[in-house]
This record gives C-alpha cells, structure tokens and sequence, in this order.
C-alpha cells in the first residue's frame, strides 16, 4: 500500500540488523532464542490475519499452533517421518479443523467467537492430555527428529536459525501479498464499519473464514518448526500461555503490519533474556505488558512507526475529469406485500412499490413508519417475513447483503458508514472490493475522479474520521455511486447537509437517474425532496397511505393526519 | 443410594458454579462486557482460603467458614481494584478491548499464583469439618451439606441486597440503562466498582467452597470461566435466575457423566455441548436482545 511505503527499508534495516547480530555476537543459546523468535513471527502473521485484519478476537491461535506441533511431534517422533512430509500435514491439519469449525463457530460475533475459540483450545488440550496412547500424555513424547530435507539435515544454530527466518520472510511476503490490494481494504471496511461492508458487496462472512483459515495454516507451520528445535511434544504447546503470549506480541507490535509481528515478537521473547531476575514471574510480566500497552498505546508500536512515513503522499493530481456517472446496466425496483414484524411491532404491513429506471421516488413518513425498516429489507440488511423484491426479474428477497450489493442496488447511511482509519479515496476505492476483476490503483484513480465530482479533490487523501459531517455523507455517496448500482437508495441523504451541499447533492442525484438509475430517496427534508422527486410515497405505520405527485401528496388529508395528528384533517 | 449421593455432589458442585456463574453476569450486565479473568478470580479466592489457612497460628484448624467474612472481604477489596485497572480507563473503547485487559489481568493472577504457591493442586479448610451423617444407607458429606447451605445464603443475601436495598435499585438501573441512571442522579462509577467488588467477593467464596472437595489450581481460571460462560449461555444470557439454573444443570451433567465414563470426557463433552448450542443458537439458548440501527 503506498501509505505504507516507509516500512520496506524499515524492514531492511531490521532484516540487516538481526543477521549482523546473529552472525557477529550471538551464543549458541543466543541463536536459539532468535530462533523461537523467528518461529513466533509466523505465529503472529497468522494471528494478524483473524485479530488484526478480520478484527475477531480469536483465542484458538494457541490451539493451531499445538495442533501442528502435535502432528509433527507424533508422526516425526513414533512413525519417524521426515519434515517434507510432516510439515506440510502440519500446516493442513489445522487449517482443516478451521475451515470444519468455521461453520458453528465464525458466525458467531465478538465474546461468543472468543469464548468459542477458547473451548477448542481447552479441549484439544484434553485431548493431549488424556489420549495417553497417541499423544504421550502429560509427559508427552521425547525423540522428535530435526529438519531433514531430502537427506540433507538442517544442523542446529545458524543454519536452523536461518531456515526458520527464511520461512518467516516467505510467511511475510504471502501476508503482504494477501493484504496489499483491494482485498487488504475490504478486510479495514469489513471490521471498521460491517454494515458499509455488505453494501458494497463485500462478503464479510467469506473474508473471515479466509482469515480464519489463514490463522490456522500460519499457526500449525509455527507449531512444527516449534517442535523440531526444541524436539520434544508437551501439552505445554497448547497451554493458554502461549495464546496470551501471542495476542500480547501482537497488540505491542502492530495488529495489521508486518513490521509490527517481527517487532512484537522479538521483543517478547527476548523480554526474559533482558529481565533475567523475572524467572517465574515472566508471564506475570506478559500480562502487565499486556495490560499496559493496552491502556497507553493501544496500536502498538508499528503505529508510532509508520505515523512518519505517511507524510510526502499527499500530491493529488490537478483537473482531474468527473467520470460521467452512469448505472452499469438500467433496472426498475418492484416490491410487493413487504411484511415485517420486530417482536410485536409491524414494522411494514405489506409495502407495494415500484421505481422504474430513470426514476427518483421520494418516501416520506413520520418517525417510526417503517422508512429505514424497508431501506435494510431493501439492502439485505434485514429478512422480511413475507412480500418480494424484484430487481430486473430476478426475485432478490432474503438474499444476504453483498449479494444484493453486487446484483446492483446500492445505498448511503442515515449515518454515513465510513472506515475511520481510511482515507477517502480508499473508502471510495473500496467499493469495487467485491468486483475482483479490478486493481486497487484502477479503483483508487476511479474514486479520485468520483470524489472530484463531488468537489472533494482537495480531501482525497486524508484520513475520514477527521471530515466534517457533510464531507462524510459525499463520501459514503461516492462510495455508493463507484459500483455504478442500477438502484440506489438513500436514507436521508440530505439531513444535516448545508444549502449548498444539498443543492450539490441534488444535481448528482438528477444525473445519476437521467442516466437510467433508479433512485428511492428517503427524507423528511421537503424543501429538498419536492423539487427533485418525480413521484412521492407516503408510509404511515407500515402503510403506504398515499401516492403520486409531489404536490398532491403533501396535500392529501391522510399524509397530513400522519404527520400532524388526525385532528386536523378535514371533514 | 448411589444417586442421591451423586445428587448431593452434583449439587454441592453446582451451588459452587452458581457463584461463580452470578459473579459473571453482575459484571456482564454492568458493563456489557466478558469478564475474561473472572475463572482467574476464582482461583484467587482458592487461594487465599490456603493462604490464610496456613497462616492461623499453630496447628490449629481453622473451620473455613471462619475465614469466609475475610475472603468475602478481601475479595472485594481486589474486585475494586480489579475494575480501576482493567474497566474504568477503557470503558469508553470497544468492548474487544476489555477482552484484552481482563485476559491479561488473568494471566496475573494465575501466573502470580502460580509463581507463589507452585503449580500442584492445593486444598482450603473444609468449611465445618470432614466426615457426615449416615442416614440409613445414605451418607451425607458434611462438607457438601455446608456448601450448599454457605451457597444459598450467600445467593439469598445478594437477591436481598439487588431487590430490596437502594443500593440493589442503583445497580439494577445502571445495569439496565447507565445513561439514565446517571441522568437520576446515580453516581455510575462507583456501581460499578461496586459491581465488580460483589463480583469478585462471591467468586472467592466459590473458591473457597471449591477448594477443599475438588481442589485449586493455578491453571483452573480457563476452565472455571469457559463454565461459568455455558451456564450463562444455557441460562440466558444476562438472567441472573438463570445462570444459577445454568450452573446447577452443568454440574449436574459433570457429575454424571464423570461417574459412569470419566472427568475428561465430561469436560470433553461439555465443549461440545457448548459448540451444538452455538451452532443452532448463535445468540445463546434464550438469545439477547440485540438491536442494531442503520
């Protein structure tokens, strides 16, 4: 990512650094340190995958990690296979047992999923010790072989030390490979802001089983290199020590960057060797490092790192040209007999609706009439309970939300649902996530150019949590408009937008249809609706009380008693 | 008879559970947030039962429900500390954070416990001394009968204090809605160290009553929360009334199926209990009410 450019000679340096070190000073006991700690950067480059990008609090990182040092511990030390062999069962089985459990498991939202992951860490670690046949028990099994490659054995100190870095590199390029593009950016839009997720089609519950998975396959592979250097197998590996160990490295170094895993890592294997008078107490200390870095810098210290290299990036390019915004194919909305029901309220009691292409339909309706009930039925952000969506003769009622997003109905917010962490141009860039057949520097010149038609090239590139709230609803259009939807709905766009803004805001919204979209604006702001609106729906309770012009409708007794009181309609 | 004597110990075990299970759902109504380290709270208050056992002079033998009032005490003392450490400063964060600072909290304690008293399991005073009474064939433990009794006074006594005391009214009205409480005037900060100082003072009693029967490990933390969080998961999430029925019901299988098969796989099973019920009901058995606005 080029806001992240600074870290590559950093991790140079580092790189350079650590093998100076190595090479010219370590002991043989110095090496092997250095070693672990080469093993748990891999753990944690997993660990990033589910904690950091996918922002789930995973607690079976440990459990993966003695997983795969079980396999190799077993199939190395009783049946004698070589690494080329066990390693990579090591890594498959544990990825397995993720992508087996994913299925009860990843559905589940914060403390469920962490308590969840917690009960498969404590029963693998039954498991190890109960299974005394297979797994030696308590005591666990001696005798597990080194590295050996095609006969050629990897002999303790420098070289194993090598092998295990090089490894770790290689675990850091596929990281960064992973994350780098557009795919990168959906995970920050999928954990920063999941509702937005879904609307731009991106598929959060697909993101996190490849995490999820990722995490396994990165913690098995940790756990056999584990096993070969200390070269026995104990229910130790799948001890809760080791999972607070990693989330501590972790949270200290930096949850999302490479730079972070390697800097939390190092440190906290080393953080023994420096406090020799610990002892007994090191994990003790883990967790008060742990506590503390939690409460005074909680983004670790890859943050405090890349804050100065961001700086130069800002050169938005001069006069770039607005695309001409057009809906990537044309397509009408019909919605028939929509019912939902929260509890005992009738959210909507069978909503009849249509918007043809080319159309913008204003929904009108006091507080608590069902309008943001039917713009997340709409969306996919809720089920109805009866009644059907037809986008373009497809009947897309139930279907999940980026499903919806993609078959091209896109939406803004009441409140705009943007990444914090993000800058504009890539919480615009993010909606074409979903789409797979574009670049991230395709997307990112695109949203540059949407962002331009809003009058936004100025603040392309800063950071959206410091924008103002008008900037931030153009954002969350801009967004909303880059996957070209053939429907677009938008939850009081207008509310909060100053004179100026909403005129802006106007004159994109009458484009955007004349091109053929169809638009469902939901507002109470007439000043702004009754000029734009071709057509004017009004909801009452989960009825549709009236329809037709504009004009009329604001008219027509039922609309007044709706919004008024019944006593001032007219006999 | 073998039953019945099952039954007492199901329900010694599960009276222990209960306490822990209440300690749980105080904090998690409070704060909307898992205690992480509350298993680890447990094992703190085991401990110190040992401790103060052992510190009584001589070889005199000290009934533990003598040390109960000072546990309860000293407990709570830890439960306010515990919150100005790893609540207050964060309680404005996502609740992922406190996550992270009460599992670290709990790796202190249990690492701190562990660094004192060594790793091996440890037993506390029984409560009102050993043996029991033979009633026909049936024999009924001492230590079980006083468990049980110890349990639900100390039940009782929180049920009191929640509905019958102004204080039980503040803590009820910040657990149920903290801005409107504050907006009565309820001073929000200090319910909830309170909270968190009730919270801990019963998870020591468990410790206690737990540490005699079934013994005290440094590392039991882990298991006593993942317990304490199925029987709030079967319960209902957040039902105080239901996380003693939860605890009573886990107990009850534990001792079941320990008694035919083994502990293991009762603790085996009880995971995957846990995994079915998820499975079929994300939100937990009786769901919570969860509500989310565009």
């Amino acid at each position: 990512m080029n806001y992240r450019a600074g870290t590559v000679p950093l991790l140079a340096i580092i790189a350079v650094a650590i093998a100076a070190y190595a090479v010219l000073f370590a002991s043989s006991y110095d090496l092997r340190v250095l070693t672990v700690s080469g093993i748990y950067v891999i753990l944690v480059l997993g660990y990033q995958f589910i904690f950091g990008h996918a922002g789930a609090l995973s607690l079976a990182q440990g459990a993966f990690f003695g997983m795969g040092a079980y396999v190799t511990g077993i199939l190395g030390s009783q049946l004698g296979w070589q690494f080329t062999a066990t390693f990579p069962l090591s890594i498959l089985v544990p990825a397995l047992l993720a992508a087996t459990i994913a299925l009860p498991v990843l559905r589940l939202e914060s403390h469920y999923f962490a308590l969840a992951t917690l009960a498969l860490d404590q029963g693998l670690l039954l498991i190890a010790i109960n299974w005394e046949a297979v797994t030696g028990g308590a005591n666990g099994l001696p005798g597990v072989p080194g590295i050996v490659i095609f006969d050629f054995a990897v002999p303790r100190g420098l070289a194993l030390l090598a092998f295990v870095w090089a490894l770790a590199a290689g675990a850091a390029a596929l990281a960064w490979w992973v994350m780098h593009g557009l795919y990168g950016l959906s995970f920050t839009v999928m954990r920063e802001t999941p509702l937005a997720a879904g609307a731009l089609g991106i598929d959060r519950a697909a993101l996190r089983f490849v995490a999820f998975v990722l995490s396994a396959a990165y913690g098995g592979a940790a756990g056999a290199l584990f096993v070969h250097t200390i070269r026995v197998i104990s229910p130790e590996v799948l001890g809760f020590a080791i999972m607070v160990t990693v989330l501590t490295m972790t949270v200290a170094g930096g949850r999302t960057q490479i730079v972070g895993a390697i800097i939390g890592a190092v440190l906290l294997i080393h953080l023994p060797e420096w406090f020799r008078g610990l002892e007994q107490y090191y994990l003790v200390a883990v967790g008060v490092a742990l506590l503390l870095v939690i409460l005074f810098a909680p983004d670790g210290a890859a943050a405090y790192l890349g804050r100065r290299t961001v700086k130069s990036q800002n050169n938005p390019q001069p006069n770039i040209t607005p695309p001409d915004l057009c809906p990537a194919r044309t397509s009408g909305l019909k919605i028939t007999g929509l019912v939902k029901n929260y509890g005992g309220v009738r959210a909507l009691a069978g909503v009849d609706l249509n918007v043809a292409p080319g159309e913008i339909v204003g929904l009108i309706g006091p507080n608590g009439s069902g309008k943001t009930t039917l713009a997340n039925l709409l969306t996919g952000l809720d089920r109805p309970d009866s009644g059907c969506i037809i986008l373009r003769d497809k009947d897309i009622t139930g279907l999940p939300a980026h499903r919806i997003a993609r078959l091209g109905i896109g939406r803004t917010f009441q409140t705009p649902q943007l990444a914090p962490s993000l800058h504009l141009v890539d919480a615009v860039a993010a909606a074409h996530a979903g789409d797979g057949d574009v670049d991230l520097a395709t997307a990112r010149a695109d949203a540059r150019a949407i962002l331009a038609g809003l009058g936004l090239t100025t603040r392309a590139d800063q950071l959206c949590r410091n924008q103002p709230h008008g900037v931030r609803r153009s954002v969350d259009l801009a967004a909303a408009l880059a996957r070209r939807p053939s429907v677009i709905v938008l939850d009081e766009p207008a509310a909060g937008l100053t004179q100026d803004e909403a005129t802006t805001l106007a004159a994109v919204l009458r484009t955007y249809a004349a091109n053929g979209a169809a638009v469902l604006v939901i507002d109470h702001d007439m000043t702004f609706l009754l000029p734009l609106a071709q057509r004017l729906v009004c909801l009452d309770a989960g009825h549709v009380i009236a329809q037709g012009v504009p004009d009329e409708v604001v008219g027509e007794p039922a609309v007044i008693a709706a919004y008024f009181g019944a006593a001032v309609t007219t006999p | 008879m073998f039953a019945a004597q099952l039954a007492l110990n199901a329900l010694a075990l599960g009276a222990a559970y209960a306490l822990v299970a209440i300690g749980f759902v105080l904090v998690l109504n409070a704060t909307t947030a898992v205690n992480f380290g509350h298993g680890d709270t447990v094992v703190a208050g085991g401990f110190l039962a040992v401790a103060l056992a052992t510190l009584m002079p001589g070889e005199l033998a000290v009934p533990g429900l003598v040390l109960l009032p000072a546990i309860l005490a000293l407990m709570a003392l830890f439960g306010a500390l515990m919150s100005w450490l790893v609540y207050l400063p964060i309680r404005d964060r996502p609740p992922v954070t406190t996550f992270i600072t009460t599992i670290a909290f709990g790796i202190i304690i249990a690492n701190g416990v562990n660094a004192l008293f060594g790793g091996a399991p440890r037993s506390a005073p029984t409560l009102i001394g050993g043996g029991g009474f033979s009633a026909g064939e049936l024999f009924l433990s001492r230590q079980s009968v006083a468990i049980v009794g110890v349990s639900a006074v100390l039940i009782a006594g929180l049920a009191l204090l929640l509905n019958r005391t102004q204080l039980g009214r503040q803590l009820r009205a910040c657990a149920q809605d903290p801005e409107m409480a504050q907006a009565v005037g309820i001073h929000l900060t200090r319910m909830t160290v309170i909270t968190f100082a009730l919270a801990a003072a019963l998870a020591g009693a468990a410790g206690l009553l737990l540490a005699n029967q079934f013994f005290v490990t440094p590392s039991d933390g882990g298991v006593l929360m993942l317990k304490a969080y199925i029987a709030v998961t079967i319960g209902g999430w957040g039902s105080l009334r239901g996380a003693v029925a939860g605890a009573l019901l886990i107990a009850a299988f534990e001792v079941a199926v320990a008694s035919q098969i083994s502990q293991p796989v009762a603790e085996g099973l009880l995971y995957v209990t846990l995994f079915i019920v998820l499975f079929f009901r994300p939100q937990g058995l009786f769901g919570e009410p969860v509500g989310q606005r565009a």
